[in-house]
């Protein structure tokens, strides 16, 4: 510039010289190598497996205590994928999120990577000789203390050999007890089972039943075994006539509350006279509903009409899960009141009781752990899987008294609260990687076994114990070389059978039962004690629907999805009535103190419509302090306001005290992928009456005709046709090559049409599609501490651009959750309990006449012949035209690059990547992406189909979602093939469409929620479900 | 020329060299077509094929029945190469030699020694993006030859990248169809009448049939 004032303008020569340049830097740029890539073959070829197809190997989920069967994909030596065993009695091929997000746990980045001893007040890490050395030493010299009797094995409840054979062990080394933890269990009710049926956990026959009544048991979350429940739930409550009323009693609504018809918002800790009210009308006892009204603060009709539901309903289900300290009680009676009502056998069936939580034991027991250790001198202690140091009350001291052991020993995986106090880390291999066995029925043995090499330098603990048995002279008691070995000398057929029973992962036989006194649940002699303490509130602490006590909170899918209740992740909040909060001037969001006499909490206010005027609720789960990167300094820990109470059998009362609760002066967005609670008269999740279906009303909306349909009628099954516009040159009658999209072109494409009904009746909302979804597709989650960039770099606190509240993405909208589901309420406005929840799981609806295809100005999105609306990564430049013409809001767009090993935002850090479907694209920075109705698993069967050298047959693959749905709710395949379920479901007169009015012609059915009333007779003249599908583009 | 005119001609020139940018990444340009990369062993494809008449799912072995076409294992080659030692005698008119590549070869791998075997890491020559899912099977089973889009590996003493592999290649083919009467001569074999009869073979070419 400054030497061009004698010529104005640029001379030709320079000019020249600069398009040279610029011409050979875009040649160099164009022509340039793309990175050398290595091909590194096996060394020998591994048998029985083809590098690019999956191997399947069966085993048993070890994320609770619940032991369903789960199938494991392994591709080229990895396992990418988990899901529920479709041949086990428990789950029948259904798993939940946790279940799902256990391959998390085993590619976790923080997971140990080699055994850690500490040196210098640290834990360093060191070889296996070396700990193993440092163990057998520390065994040795604890055997010849005095107190060897009070040496303690702490490890997480698992159902299987595993408690007997650590009995033993303890037993042969002349150590003390060994206790098997599992915080979230509800000992109370296993005892009062075990009293009144004989049988620890029955069957749940809800199908069965014409009434359930729940005291406070969420059986659709944490309460036993979930999967199993909420298959038999979904199944009942499908049924439109005669299926069971749900009348749901508690404090809190939680999720399974949220699924009753009728929520009876009683004071904690009153159900023990409501239940005893239950029981006198059923001849056992005198308490009246006038009593159980005064003491509960229901009113007494509403206790009369439940009284006559249950004396006249038969049969019923009457469950207990209830936390407070007279849970024993409420138990006991409940137990009684199923018995005097004739369920048992009915409802409650003893055929098929699960096997599985026998052996554990709750909190009282590491109380008295922390008794023992307080006394002193106890020269050793083992933990595994357990964290009793973060799981227990502060107030008990369990923390205090561990550091008082001599030596104290770790088998976890993961750096926990417990761990790092260890001196001495020896980490287990993950179950996905070791062998184990769980009975979780009667007579049926579940199998464990390893699905891939390990991850890391671990060591399977069993394993561990063989050879320290062996160095310590117990080899005449544990001979096996291995666990493996173990298991074959228990089973009956010895290796041959062992290994025969492997491919389905079950075979006959018994899990190694316990007799140690250590593993029974402890027996309620002395009077509960009242929830006392002061302030005007009860504080009612829950179990989190996903990440349970807190073992979840490692696992970044778990930590991404929202809560099912208040759809709240990344955080923890405390829920507070609408009407508690305008008393105490609370708003949504500000910061809420929680006193009670043990200690306090404070986190964000959630004004929540299911929770009694006088009770605030808060989760377990969060408040971590070492347990890795996704867990750490996330929320806080409920249990720091709760004091060492138990309920009779053991377990910690978690809602056992008063609080005061205080506003402060600090506010906190609340993480949340809800949008609104309401539907604003939209009409987006719909529902019918058992009444109105038992009056032929199905809850059709009068067709009108709609401006715009479309011109050309497409294909037969669904009742929607594909739009002109995007059927290509089908569509113009000029054109002489029609395409694919002519059903008669030799690629057959446009035959099918891939649609999906959801059954709302069935769906419970608990969300183990989302997990599912997440780990089919790649999806990343956003929502962790150092993802979050800030646009705002000044409002970020150190100035460094970056957001670091938990969930920064997720509050500015930028979740990637391909699917979703929507949880709206209907009525309680004015407050009461009476109101409706609809879950609605929302996923791209692959329109017939989208929104989004017509906006796209590259074609990256576009509508295929076979009826998928189909994102083209490799096209899309990222105008985010499509997400601003989508109705639905189904699709996400990658604002970070989450996929990219050098951004700070990367989703998979090392060896979370591990776990990525290699038959889905990672998707880069800029790029819109939404469901694919799991189009990988589409083109697998094709090609699986065509390898064989047949047609695809009619509902033998589904998606991701469907495949995981405990509640079988979700039904994918093709409509325009009458043999798939889902053409036989898509005319169903449940069934409409989402925004039918926009005329998007979805190729989701969604089939209407339908609410028990009770009392509907039988009906007299119901019309038959329609027979055929509706044709296409007909008035319906 | 005046000032102004010349000026006038910059966005011109700007606008050329966007576009010449914009289609090199689009066309063949930024193909690796021809990449044909030393490898650390050089096996020689003509030797194995041609003279002792190995078919290609030999070492490559999944193709029929997988995505990914299978790359041979050490063990594969050291099954014939155990006893095929570096020492080649007189054969077919030529004299005995001395194999390096064998020798190479068991220095990988060397006998009797199977821990002390190491990988042989092969230069990747054909690579799709990864966000185009091929699968080999399906082109295999429907009786594509290998030769139609790997070109004559028979002749390759080393193997080069014979096809661009760009999009524009891949629906070429699926759109006109794929005659077998030309992937057998391009095999090197010569078809039947009643192969060179038989019609092309069409494909979908809709995206999300690679793309998703």
């Amino acid at each position: 510039m400054s030497q061009s004032t004698e010529t104005a303008g640029v001379k030709r020569r320079d000019f020249l010289k600069v398009l040279g340049a610029a011409t050979a830097a875009t040649g160099t740029v164009g022509c340039f190598q793309e990175d050398i890539e290595k091909l590194v073959p096996y060394l020998n070829s591994p048998d029985q497996t083809v590098p690019g197809v999956s191997n399947y190997y069966s085993s048993t989920c070890r994320e609770c205590s619940a032991g369903c069967g789960i199938v494991v994909e392994v591709r080229d030596g990895r396992a990418i994928k988990v899901e529920g065993n479709p041949e086990h009695p428990v789950n029948r091929g259904a798993l939940c999120a946790r279940g799902q997000a256990s391959l998390q746990g085993l590619y976790n980045p923080d997971r140990y990577r080699t055994p850690m001893i500490r040196e210098g007040g640290k834990l360093v890490p060191t070889t296996w000789d070396n700990a193993m050395q440092a163990l057998n030493q520390q065994v040795a010299q604890a055997r010849t203390n005095v107190k060897a009797r009070e040496v303690a094995f702490v490890s997480r409840h698992e159902a299987g050999s595993f408690g007997a054979f650590a009995d033993n062990w303890m037993e042969a080394l002349g150590f003390g007890s060994h206790y098997q933890y599992d915080p979230e269990a509800d000992l109370a009710v296993r005892a009062a089972n075990q009293a009144t049926y004989g049988a620890m956990s029955p069957a749940l026959d809800f199908s069965a039943a014409r009434l359930i009544v729940s005291f406070g048991a969420d059986f659709l979350e944490t309460w036993q075994a979930n999967v199993p429940q909420q298959l038999a739930f979904a199944d009942a409550r499908a049924k439109l006539q005669n299926g069971p009323r749900f009348v749901y009693i508690g404090a809190r609504r939680s999720l399974t509350g949220l699924n009753a018809d009728e929520w009876i918002a009683c004071k904690p800790g009153s159900e023990e006279t409501i239940a005893a009210a239950l029981a006198s009308a059923l001849g056992g006892g005198s308490t009246t509903t006038a009593q159980a009204a005064e003491a509960s603060g229901v009113s007494v009709e509403t206790l009369d009409a439940l009284v006559t539901s249950v004396r006249d309903i038969r049969p019923s289900l009457v469950l207990s899960g209830v936390t407070t300290p007279n849970a024993a009680q409420i138990a006991a009676t409940v137990a009684a009141i199923n018995k005097a009502a004739g369920n048992v056998g009915v409802t409650i069936r003893l055929d098929g009781a699960l096997t599985s939580f026998a052996g554990a034991v709750g909190a009282d027991a590491m109380s008295r752990v922390a008794t023992s250790l307080n006394a002193g001198g106890v020269p050793l202690i083992f933990v595994r899987g357990a964290n009793p140091v973060y799981d227990t009350p502060k107030s008990m001291g369990f923390a205090e008294a561990f550091a008082k052991a001599g030596y104290r020993v770790s088998f976890s995986s993961y750096p926990d609260e417990t761990s790092s106090l260890c001196d001495l880390v020896l980490p287990d291999s993950h179950p996905l990687e070791s062998w184990g066995d769980a009975e979780p029925v009667a007579g049926v043995l579940g199998l464990q076994q390893p699905t891939m090499d390990v991850v890391f330098s671990t060591r399977a603990t069993p394993d561990v114990m063989l050879a320290v048995a062996q160095a310590n002279g117990a080899t005449a008691k544990f001979p096996a070389k291995t666990y493996r070995d173990w298991l074959i000398s228990r089973t009956s057929g010895g290796a041959a059978a062992f290994t025969a029973a492997l491919p389905k992962a079950m075979a006959k036989g018994s899990a190694l039962a316990r007799t140690a006194a250590s593993s029974r649940i402890a027996s309620g002699t002395t009077p509960p004690a009242a929830i006392g303490g002061t302030g005007e509130y009860f504080l009612q602490v829950y179990p989190h629907a996903v990440l349970g006590a807190g073992a979840g909170a490692n696992k970044p899918w778990l930590q991404e999805l929202p809560d099912p209740v208040s759809k709240i992740c990344w955080q923890s909040w405390v829920e507070i009535h609408p009407m508690t909060a305008r008393k105490l001037g609370i708003e949504r969001g500000d910061h809420v103190k929680v006193q009670t006499a043990s200690g306090s909490i404070t986190a964000p206010a959630y004004l929540y419509l299911g929770i009694r005027q006088d009770t605030v609720a808060v989760a377990l789960g969060q408040g971590h302090t070492a347990y890795g990167r996704y867990a750490q300094d996330i929320g806080v820990n409920a249990l720091d306001a709760l004091g060492a109470t138990w309920n009779g059998a053991g377990a910690l009362a978690l809602t056992q005290s008063m609080a005061t609760v205080a506003k402060l002066n600090e506010y906190s967005e609340l993480v949340t992928t809800e949008g609104s609670a309401r539907q604003h008269g939209r009409e987006l999740a719909q529902a019918v009456t058992t009444a109105q279906l038992a009056a032929g009303d199905y809850g059709e909306r009068p067709h009108h005709e709609l401006p715009g349909d479309a011109s050309h009628e497409f294909l037969p099954g669904l009742r929607s046709p594909v739009a002109a516009d995007a059927q290509g040159d089908l569509a113009n009658p000029k054109a002489k090559d029609k395409g694919m999209y002519d059903p008669e072109h030799p690629s057959g494409m446009a035959r099918r049409r891939w649609a999906m009904t959801i059954d709302l009746s069935r769906c419970t909302g608990c969300s183990a599609c989302v997990t599912a979804c997440y780990a089919e597709n790649n999806v990343p989650t956003v929502g962790a501490r150092w993802q979050g960039r800030s646009l705002r770099p000044f409002h970020s606190s150190d100035g460094s651009g970056w957001d670091t509240r938990p969930g920064a993405n997720i509050l500015k909208g930028r979740e990637m959750a391909w699917i979703r589901i929507e949880r709206y309420f209907e009525g309680g406005e004015d407050g009461t309990s009476a109101f409706d929840t609809r879950f609605l799981p929302m996923m791209c609806q692959h329109c017939g006449n989208a929104p989004c295809e017509s906006v796209c100005p590259v074609y990256a999105t576009y509508h295929a012949p076979d009826g998928l609306n189909v994102q083209v990564y490799n096209r899309c430049v990222g105008t985010r035209y499509c997400s601003n013409g989508c109705p639905y809001k189904v699709r996400y767009y990658n604002w970070h690059g989450y996929g990219e090993t050098a951004r700070r935002q990367y989703a998979f850090p090392d060896p979370l990547h591990l776990q990525l479907n290699p038959d889905v694209t990672v998707r880069g920075k800029g790029v819109m992406e939404k469901c694919s109705f799991c189009v990988q698993r589409i083109r697998e069967a094709e090609n699986l189909a065509s390898l064989e050298k047949r047609d695809l047959a009619p509902n033998e693959f589904t998606t991701a979602c469907a495949q995981a749905c405990p509640s079988r709710a979700i039904v994918f395949g093709d409509a325009a093939d009458p043999m798939w379920q889902v053409a036989q479901q898509v005319g169903d007169r449940r069934g409409y469409h989402v925004f039918e009015e926009l005329n998007t012609y979805t190729a989701v059915v969604y089939l209407r929620k339908v609410n028990h009333t009770g009392g509907e007779g039988v009906p007299t003249a119901v019309p038959p479900p329609a027979a055929t599908p509706a044709t296409a583009g007909g008035p319906r | 020329m005046t000032s102004r005119r010349t000026w006038a001609l910059v966005p011109g020139f700007l606008a050329i060299a966007v576009a010449a940018f914009a289609l090199s990444a689009y066309s063949g340009a930024s193909s690796s077509q021809g990449f044909a990369p030393e490898q650390p062993v050089k096996f020689p494809h003509p030797r194995h094929v041609q003279d002792l008449g190995m078919n290609c799912l030999y070492c490559h072995y999944s193709a029929n029945e997988s995505p990914d076409p299978g790359l041979p294992a050490v063990g594969t080659c050291m099954g014939c190469h155990t006893l095929i030692g570096p020492q080649r005698p007189a054969l077919n008119g030529q004299p005995a030699r001395t194999s390096v590549e064998i020798k190479k070869l068991q220095e990988y791998a060397p006998i009797g020694q199977p821990d002390k075997w190491k990988s042989i890491d092969w230069v990747r020559i054909h690579k799709l993006p990864e966000y185009v899912h091929f699968p080999h099977m399906r082109h295999v089973n429907a009786g594509v030859t290998c030769q139609t889009c790997h070109g004559p590996v028979q002749d390759m003493a080393q193997v080069y990248q014979y096809s661009s592999l760009n999009m524009g290649w891949c629906v070429n083919c699926h759109v006109d169809g794929y005659k077998l009467a030309d992937g057998l001569r391009a095999a090197g074999v010569t078809p039947t009448a009643e192969q060179e009869a038989m019609p092309a073979k069409t494909a979908r070419y809709d995206c999300a049939i690679c793309h998703y």
